[in-house]
């Protein structure tokens, strides 16, 4: 529990609101223990905003595993956990689940998979990345440290090095087009400022104030002078010398301006100058391809000034970013529109987020779990009955999240009780396979539930899928055959895939295929388990 | 044609080939092969979707060696011209199939563009050059799915024919966002996994697409819109897509049309082109590449240009004859020409001064030259047009009022064509 505690913060927002009105509110709240805390406190700013529209109620047992197991395991529950959980007396149980889930193997997996796609956005694999993640998430490093690997990546450190393929797979030349340096300066502003810069490359942004051409300028006179590094077999990325100032102009005024290494919104580091040979800490090496390690790198000056407690941009944009995960919709929406004139949803609650991640030294685990605690994520995904639809942004309802490739991967084989089968290479190949199928095209950030044609073809030919609904020792398709009594088989199918219980409706509706189809019983087994494998249930978070 | 000038030649012509057409058709569907190319006809005949075919000659056409030829001058190459179907058009000879075909075109030689680099006019050309206002432009097709809307064939909106790789391109769509992207065909080959599983059959597929289809009517009762309309769409499509496999499977191409539109990559994506066009699809694109003919400029075009020729009055011919043409807005361009001069290299380099491009069918006017160059094709004499321009004319072909209609762009409001350029009169019928 400690870690929950809430710290100091200078929000003063007990102040702001009636504390008497927000006590009363969380009085009605059984997962929330001292309406101090964190939870509570994002619940009143959400119920304040809603003002007298009404909040869905808690979401069922059910609803809550299945959610909540996707969100932090990266799975749906088997049916024996999902049942664990349901039949569990305990008064606090979902507090358990969620502490238990956190501290679980899948959880860092999870995170790796979640920031993985978040960060490359379907550009590609590296070994080296891939174990830099895990090795990040396994010790639940602090987003800034992270990050701060991430801009400055050490080539002599085994564990972290791989961090560099964010940059070298941005370098990456693709056919004739010239290295795209705007791109990897746009996507430092994009994902770890919340600020997309682009237009702001060639002039100062016409309807976004705050973004300045020298914003990306600033940022661009480090990696225009960047390159992938060709003496390490691993992704490396190296600095040229820098010796003097970027000269841009705009496009509208053409009046000639520079500016050195710059964080946006942050202050110029004047570059410094060294006499002839002195330039190098390391000189370069021909004989080893060794391209010199410069005395004053750039990189290293903005992995110690963005990343920072003091860099707003950088806080609000984790804290909008987990919100976003955990709530299917950024504050700030777009995630990396974050400027004056696209204010948050909620804009005290990003304060809040903010300040509490800052505080708690951008612990993203501490983080997540206050978001899970909260009444806003336990809210019931089910629309009101005779009244329009919540917006999204009103948080008023649990807003249904896509499932990732990889979500979809682990939980089709929970579902169908295929998981822990493959070897290490079958199961590489599978999640390759998954994310060609389910993920976005590069570059496309994975926000919406946005189904695609070779994702329906995946699941309607593809034997990755197929072979999961033949009948295995244990396996889903296998135990149903072995269910005489329609109506179990049906309880035991819709918690197998679904986490719930079917309706009495549903119930009858696979009696009757069943016995409709007594002859080709395994065959109408497998229609029933895939036809709920495809449905839009299993492949959104709700 | 001299002795009886009511009935022209090409309708002779036209009407044994619509014998030929529906003879080939009869036969093939008594093998059950080619049960799709006669029922589509019928369903288009009814229905009377509007689509396009978009042929992109990639690198560049020389409107020399093809639409606006000028033998004998000092930029003219080595090629004569001969005659089309329509008394005083002539095209290079390297078009003798397509010159047959010029009753149902429309030429235009008075294209005047901005772009000379490749790697910038290729998207320039195919967004239609629009003002800069800090969006990125939809490509043509996905333009067209969007103002269109979507038809009831069931299929993906917009295809994509090209050489070498396939996928889901969803770039070109721009502002307007990944779903109106193109589903490409690298080289003609179906999607992966069109192929049923041998474990499914027929009846377990109608059923589970029934059981699926029951259980997101169930959901959507008590979520949001949006999920499961999505989720049905994209798992009809993939069914639908499935049923029309026999659609790539160029083996079961009848020997007429091996012969006409050629076994070459063009050859049989345009064969393929009018198999989706007669399925339903709204938006064919169809990519030749390898025109930029920077060095031995003439042997370069003798094939290039020929390897177009012969499917292009193919698929020409056959739209026609099938009645699609009313129908279908045909277009076969480059993203510039090339220039007069011939460089050093017996080649012809960028030329965005004074090109052509052809077009047909769908609300355009038939047989008909639109604009001129001078002597030598160096300069546009006629009022030049840029790409803006045939934006316009095209959308209006389309009967979408290129001036009035706007784009939505999260309530930011866009023109679709270049507001500096109007549609040209000229070639709409």
């Amino acid at each position: 529990m400690s870690a929950s505690r809430r710290t100091t913060s200078s929000a003063g927002l007990t102040h702001l609101l009636g504390v008497g009105f927000w006590l009363a509110l969380a009085a009605g709240f059984t997962s929330v223990a001292f309406a101090d805390e964190l939870p509570a406190r994002i619940d009143a700013l959400i119920a304040t905003a809603a003002k007298d529209a009404p909040l869905g109620a808690t979401c069922d047992e059910a609803t809550f595993v299945r959610r909540v197991y996707l969100d932090l395991a990266g799975r749906i529950p088997s049916w024996r956990e999902a049942t664990a959980f349901l039949d569990s007396k305990e008064a606090n149980k979902r507090q358990q689940l969620i502490d238990t889930l956190l501290a679980s193997s899948d959880y860092p997996r999870r995170m790796q998979d979640l920031f993985h796609a978040m960060l490359m956005e379907r550009r590609g694999d590296n070994p080296e990345w891939t174990k830099f993640l895990q090795a990040s998430f396994e010790a639940n490093k602090p987003w800034d440290q992270l990050v701060r690997e991430i801009l400055d990546p050490d080539p002599s450190n085994e564990a972290i090095r791989g961090a560099a393929f964010f940059h070298t797979k941005r370098l990456d030349k693709v056919g004739q087009q010239e290295t795209d340096y705007p791109g990897l300066t746009r996507d430092v502003g994009r994902l770890f400022l919340g600020m997309d810069l682009q237009c702001a490359q060639c002039h100062n942004h016409l309807f976004i104030e705050s973004y300045k051409q020298v914003d990306f300028q600033g940022l661009y006179t480090v990696y225009q002078n960047t390159f992938i590094r060709n003496d390490l077999k691993f992704p490396a990325i190296g600095e040229k010398v820098l010796t003097k100032k970027a000269d841009f102009s705009s496009v509208f005024d053409k009046v000639s301006l520079t500016t050195g290494p710059r964080v946006p919104g942050g202050k110029e580091i004047e570059i410094p100058s060294f006499d002839k040979n002195e330039e190098y800490l390391v000189p370069p090496d021909k004989k080893t391809n060794f391209p010199g390690a410069p005395r004053f790198r750039a990189m290293q000056f903005i992995a110690t000034e963005l990343p920072t407690a003091g860099n707003k941009a950088f806080a609000d944009n984790i804290a909008n970013r987990l919100w976003f995960v955990m709530m299917g919709r950024g504050l700030v929406n777009p995630l990396d529109q974050q400027h004056a004139t696209n204010r948050p949803s909620h804009p005290e609650l990003l304060d809040l987020l903010s300040q509490e991640i800052v505080a708690q030294k951008f612990d993203m685990k501490w983080m997540l779990r206050q978001l899970v605690l909260t009444q806003t994520y336990q809210r019931t995904a089910v629309l009101p009955a005779g009244t329009a639809p919540p917006k999204p942004e009103t948080y008023r309802i649990a807003n249904e999240k896509r499932l990732s490739a990889e979500q979809l991967m682990n939980s089709v084989q929970v579902a169908t009780g295929s998981r822990d089968k493959p070897r290490e290479a079958d199961a590489e190949k599978l999640r390759v396979a998954f994310v060609k199928a389910f993920g976005n095209v590069p570059q496309d950030p994975e926000v919406e539930f946005s189904p695609s044609l070779k994702s329906s073809l995946f699941v309607l030919n593809d034997p990755a899928v197929l072979d999961c609904l033949a009948p295995q020792p244990g396996n889903l398709a296998d135990r149903l055959l072995k269910i005489s009594d329609s109506a179990v088989l049906a309880d035991e199918l819709y918690l197998s895939v679904l986490t719930r219980k079917p309706t009495d409706e549903e119930r009858t509706a696979v009696t009757e295929y069943l016995a409709k189809n007594l002859e080709r019983r395994p065959a109408a087994i497998a229609n029933l388990s895939w036809a709920l494998l495809a449905s839009t249930e299993f492949c959104l978070n709700h | 044609m001299k002795h009886n000038p009511l009935c022209k030649p090409w309708e002779h012509r036209l009407s044994r080939r619509q014998w030929l057409g529906g003879a080939a058709g009869a036969a093939a569907g008594t093998f059950g092969l080619g049960n799709i190319t006669t029922s589509a006809f019928a369903v288009d005949l009814k229905k009377k979707y509007k689509q396009v075919l978009f042929i992109w000659l990639d690198g560049g056409i020389s409107q020399l060696e093809s639409w606006d030829p000028k033998p004998n001058t000092e930029f003219g190459g080595p090629f004569r011209t001969i005659a089309t179907s329509v008394p005083g058009v002539h095209f290079s000879e390297l078009l003798p199939h397509t010159a047959q075909q010029m009753q149902h075109l429309a030429v235009v030689r008075s294209l005047c563009t901005q772009d000379d680099a490749h790697s910038s006019g290729v998207e320039r050309i195919q967004r239609g050059d629009p003002k800069n206002r800090g969006v990125v432009y939809p490509y043509f097709s996905a333009a067209v799915t969007k103002l269109l809307g979507p038809n009831d064939s069931g299929l993906p909106p917009s295809a994509w024919i090209k050489p070498m790789s396939g996928g889901f391109i969803y770039k070109d769509a721009g502002f307007l966002g990944p779903k109106y992207g193109s589903l490409a065909f690298g080289d003609g080959k179906p999607p992966e996994n069109l192929l049923q599983h041998s474990s499914v059959s027929n009846q377990d597929l109608l059923e589970r697409s029934q059981l699926r289809t029951l259980a997101d009517k169930r959901y959507s009762q008590t979520h949001r819109d949006g999920a499961t309309e999505a989720n049905s769409f994209v798992y009809d499509m993939g069914l639908e897509l499935m049923k029309r496999q026999d659609m790539f499977d160029m083996s079961k191409s009848s020997p007429r049309d091996v012969e006409r539109y050629g076994t070459h990559d063009l050859g049989r994506h345009l064969l393929l082109a009018r198999r989706m066009l007669e399925a339903g699809v709204t938006f064919v694109k169809v990519n030749s590449y390898g025109w930029d003919t920077h060095g031995d400029n003439f042997n370069g075009s003798l094939s290039l240009v020929r390897k177009f020729d012969q499917p292009f009055a193919a698929i020409i011919e056959d739209l026609s004859a099938a009645g699609m043409l009313d129908n279908v807005l045909v277009i076969a361009m480059s993203e510039f020409g090339r220039t007069p001069r011939v460089n050093g290299h017996l080649g012809r380099d960028h030329w965005p001064e004074a090109w052509s491009l052809v077009m047909a069918g769908c609300g355009v006017k038939r047989g008909i030259v639109v604009g001129s160059t001078n002597d030598n094709g160096s300069y546009v004499n006629s009022e030049p047009y840029d790409i803006g321009h045939m934006f316009h004319t095209w959308f209006n072909a389309l009967g979408i009022d290129s001036q009035k209609t706007e784009y939505n762009n999260n309530s930011q409001p866009l023109p679709i064509a270049h507001e500096g350029c109007h549609p040209v009169k000229e070639l709409l019928a």
